[in-house]
């Protein structure tokens, strides 16, 4: 009895030594951790610090990649080309795969590849099922390309079978509707996925990606392409030209972070080309555009008849509210202090605060709190914004510096806790987010929001050269809140400003949107708390082109009231697969609210198949007929290595130091330990 | 009498016991040998071969040779900071200074093999570094300092000044991997000491994914 519990004692504790020997080093929760849990069960523990290529070591040749991109804007409507130019400049057969962002709202529909003299229209499918056509035409040595969806703003094109020495076309396609905000529009066309911070625990080997697939992030290796190094020639240089026509008289024309040429073609008419021929695709092209005092759009209206229904898209501008009472209020702000903030982004953040706090009024209150690795915050409750306690933040935040990895989960809730719970309502509760969003874990952070809100409402702050507009906008969406840009430090006083006249003026809520159309059926279907001069845009399918859309609302303790007739609205191409996309994001959120996916896919599907959109369940693929590569041929495949956004620093995203200590030590001692047991043991057997 | 259920639990120890000590003991063992082929690979550099793999799979190549005359350290620094090339040598940092230019060059090596000579570096240690060209640079240490993992700016290069910087884990005689310690040295350049070769001097950074190179590994 007694040897049989020491038997089982002595098998358990040899099994716990083995695991604990062969077990990954827990911990390696940053970017680069992970890195090194790549190259190998082997050597485990030991860490590398850049990323060199998927696989350490083997040097793959990618196929070079230029990029077009055309934009026609008629109102606030935006279409845009972008051609991507895959040459091969090898004399061996490739597969590129490319990892590029579009605006979060684009309904990517059309997919043209054109190989040689031959062009071949793409075919939207469910994602596996594209993926195994794709799959197919790549075994037989046909010439195929696919275009995947990774995240509303994420997008992977993958081409297979390049032949020596050619070069295939990839064109996609997407429409949009320009953002009004405070009497300014604004076209946003971003060029590159900035990296993002992967938390959790490694769950399978990286392929393309600098970093592995996590429990918390399960596609990181999709989104993470690589990153040219520096000295190493260029990737990816891009071309771009807008033709805009507002259709108003512009009073501005703005172009902040590119050096363009604007010319006036006529009317109300303009061309705007970058300068220069081939920029890195390294920032956020925008363009912003500021119509005419007597001109700003009030109310727009466009429609287009699609298989026997009829699709509306509306925007209506409501009328400026008068002011209010200030109430006191509890500002938290959250400030991102990991690596990829580092330079240009964290002097931005900084004064962007700084400026934030000379806003507040004794009668507030306020935190602040930063994060990178871990969360700090300045007081352990907010305090009333006294001089000695404004002194104090000021001094803090001036000293913040910008390292490590972006664990955004605690400061977020840290940010919103204790606000479900007791309803003060004489206290406005806000909580300003300023980030870059570089995270993989959006859905995750979305579902903490969406849960522990309360009574907060949340305003996301994008900074740098290349922030993630899906984070910033989903994120103020899901927080009831609003979101601004801060792309340049020339920007922030005139940004935090634009957003406290957001902040400080009431707020139109209640909105609700009524169709004289029994069969109407809107998107999205609650319209969300706007705040000055932000419009209502919703789109719906009709049965009937006339008739009249009424919307009404509160603000404050008014009541408003606006109605357009809908067949007033300019017939124009596109507008039915707007309002697809706008369905699919709405269905798409409803996974935060406890939906389940399966039901969310089924409704996505039918919807994007219908409308032959890209989304996270469909993919368009377009497939030559003829089998070009001999099969004895090998064919390499290669991620296509994009730029680091400009201002980053490289070593502070990927530069933790390195990892310098085998498990050497940790072996030999737990092998001395068990040997010595055994013995103790044989010894006891013999003695007795 | 002779406790059977007992000797085998013995035996059941003492053989995961052995497969431990045998996994940590050529943990070290590799490091040592490995070495030993990386001084022969480095002859090769020497001799004007580009990229010398020191054994044919190697996916890293000799960078530099790193010598402490004073506690006889001579080791052949590699390509690259990654687990694995850590394993055989001292890595060169990716991003920072190449050996033997201009700016921050970081080293990087084991706390248990290759640096754990480390803690024993006193200020104004000297520290010769040899390139692939022959030329020899002196620095002398300035300095030490206990470090967190996110410490990057360790990484940085101010412009100003010609910096060696070799970095570990710490402490050092921990018997777990994976802490978020770090232990950094820094030594300053000294002038010149001249070239004792005549190889060929192949700039570095250009040495990076050449096609031709690429292909030899492919059909590896």
């Amino acid at each position: 009895m007694r040897h049989t519990s020491i038997f089982i004692v002595v098998c358990v504790l040899g099994l716990v030594a083995v695991a604990v020997a062969a077990a990954p080093t827990p911990g390696g929760t940053r970017c680069l951790d992970q890195l090194g849990d790549t190259v190998g069960m082997a050597e485990v523990g030991e860490g590398s610090l850049l990323y060199r290529t998927a696989e350490p070591g083997r040097y793959i040749p990618a196929p070079h990649l230029a990029t077009e991109a055309h934009i026609v804007v008629r109102g606030i409507l935006a279409r845009t080309r972008v051609t991507q130019h895959f040459s091969n400049p090898t004399d061996e057969w490739l597969e590129g795969v490319y990892v590029f962002p579009l605006p979060a709202g684009a309904a990517v529909d059309t997919l043209r590849m054109v190989v040689g003299e031959r062009i071949i229209e793409g075919q939207i499918q469910e994602r596996a099922a594209a993926r195994r056509v794709y799959e197919q035409a790549r075994t037989e040595g046909r010439t195929a390309s696919l275009v995947e969806q990774e995240r509303p703003n994420i997008f992977t094109t993958s081409v297979a079978n390049i032949a020596p020495g050619e070069e295939i076309q990839v064109t996609i396609e997407y429409g949009e509707t320009l953002r009004l905000s405070g009497g300014e529009l604004e076209l946003r066309f971003p060029m590159v996925v900035g990296p993002r911070y992967i938390p959790g625990v490694p769950t399978g080997p990286a392929q393309l990606g600098w970093s592995d697939d996590t429990d918390q992030v399960p596609d990181a290796s999709r989104i993470t392409p690589p990153v040219r190094e520096p000295g190493d020639p260029d990737v990816n240089r891009v071309q771009l030209t807008v033709d805009l026509d507002l259709g108003v008289p512009l009073q501005a024309l703005l172009c902040p972070y590119h050096p363009v040429s604007i010319a006036h073609e006529n009317g109300r008419r303009y061309t705007v080309a970058l300068a220069k021929a081939d920029v890195p695709a390294d920032r956020d092209f925008v363009l912003r555009m500021v119509p005419q005092a007597t001109h700003e759009p009030t109310a727009v209206a466009f429609t287009e008849e699609e298989d026997g229904a009829r699709y509306v898209l509306v925007m209506l501008m409501p009328p400026n509210g008068g002011s209010e009472p200030r109430l006191p209020r509890e500002t938290i702000f959250v400030i991102d202090t990991s690596g990829s903030m580092y330079g240009a982004s964290i002097q931005q953040a900084r004064r962007a605060l700084l400026f934030a706090l000379g806003r507040l009024h004794p009668e507030d209150s306020f935190n602040v709190i930063q994060f990178n690795s871990t969360m700090h915050r300045l007081f352990d409750a907010a305090r009333p914004a006294m001089p000695a306690a404004l002194e104090q933040a000021r001094a803090w935040v001036g000293a913040l510096q910008a390292n490590g990895g972006t664990e955004m989960l605690s400061a977020l809730r840290a940010a919103l806790a204790g606000t479900a719970r007791g309803d003060e309502a004489a206290t406005v509760r806000q909580v300003v987010f300023i980030t870059d969003g570089c995270v993989g874990n959006e859905d995750q952070l979305f579902e903490v929001i969406r849960r522990e809100l309360g009574r907060s409402r949340l305003f996301t702050v994008g900074i740098g050269s290349a922030p993630n507009s899906h984070f910033m906008e989903r994120a103020a969406r899901f927080g009831r809140g609003t979101f601004s840009y801060i792309g340049s430090p020339s920007e922030v006083e005139e940004r935090m400003q634009a957003l406290f006249t957001k902040l400080e003026a009431p707020v139109l809520s209640d909105i609700e949107v009524r169709w004289n159309d029994p069969a109407a059926e809107a998107w999205p279907q609650r319209i969300p708390d706007l705040y000055a001069g932000e419009p209502v845009v919703v789109a719906a399918r009709l049965a009937s082109d006339s008739g009249e859309v009424v919307v009404t609302g509160r603000r404050g303790v008014e009541p408003l009231e606006m109605r357009m007739p809908v067949d007033v609205a300019e017939e124009r191409a596109g507008i039915a697969r707007l309002w697809a996309r706008r369905k699919i994001a709405s269905l798409t959120d409803q996974r935060s609210n406890g939906v389940p996916e399966d039901q969310v896919r089924a409704a996505v599907l039918e919807v994007a198949l219908a409308h032959h959109l890209v989304s996270k369940y469909t993919s368009l693929v377009a497939v030559d007929v003829t089998p070009r590569r001999p099969s004895a041929d090998e064919l390499h495949t290669a991620a296509v290595p994009t730029e680091l956004p400009a201002g980053w620093s490289r070593q502070h995203v990927f530069g933790s130091l390195p990892k310098t200590a085998t498990r050497a030590p940790l072996s030999l001692a737990l092998g001395l330990l068990l040997l010595l047991a055994g013995a103790v043991l044989l010894w006891v057997s013999e003695v007795r | 009498m002779r406790n059977h259920p007992v000797v085998i639990a013995g035996l059941l120890l003492m053989v995961p016991g052995a497969l431990l000590l045998g996994d940590g003991a050529w943990i070290w063992a590799k490091g040592r040998l490995a070495q030993v082929l990386l001084h022969r690979a480095w002859q090769r550099a020497r001799a004007g071969s580009t990229r010398p793999k020191p054994w044919p799979w190697a996916d890293t190549w000799p960078v530099a040779r790193l010598r402490v005359p004073s506690l006889g350290v001579d080791e052949i620094v590699l390509a690259g900071a990654s687990g694995r090339t850590l394993a055989f040598g001292p890595g060169h940092v990716d991003g920072t200074a190449p050996p033997g230019r201009p700016g921050v060059c970081v080293l990087s090596g084991h706390r248990d093999t290759h640096f754990a000579f480390l803690e024993k570096l006193r200020a104004g240690a000297e520290i010769d570094l040899e390139t692939a060209d022959g030329r020899r640079t002196r620095f002398r240490v300035t300095s030490t300092k206990v470090l967190d993992r996110d410490d990057s700016w360790v990484l940085e290069d101010d412009g100003d000044s010609d910096l060696l910087t070799l970095v570990t884990c710490w402490p050092f005689h921990a018997v777990a991997p994976g802490g978020p310690g770090r232990f950094a040295v820094w030594a300053e350049e000294e002038p010149s000491i001249g070239a004792t070769g005549s190889a060929t001097v192949v700039p570095y950074p250009l040495l990076r994914q050449p096609l031709v190179e690429h292909q030899e590994v492919a059909h590896g």
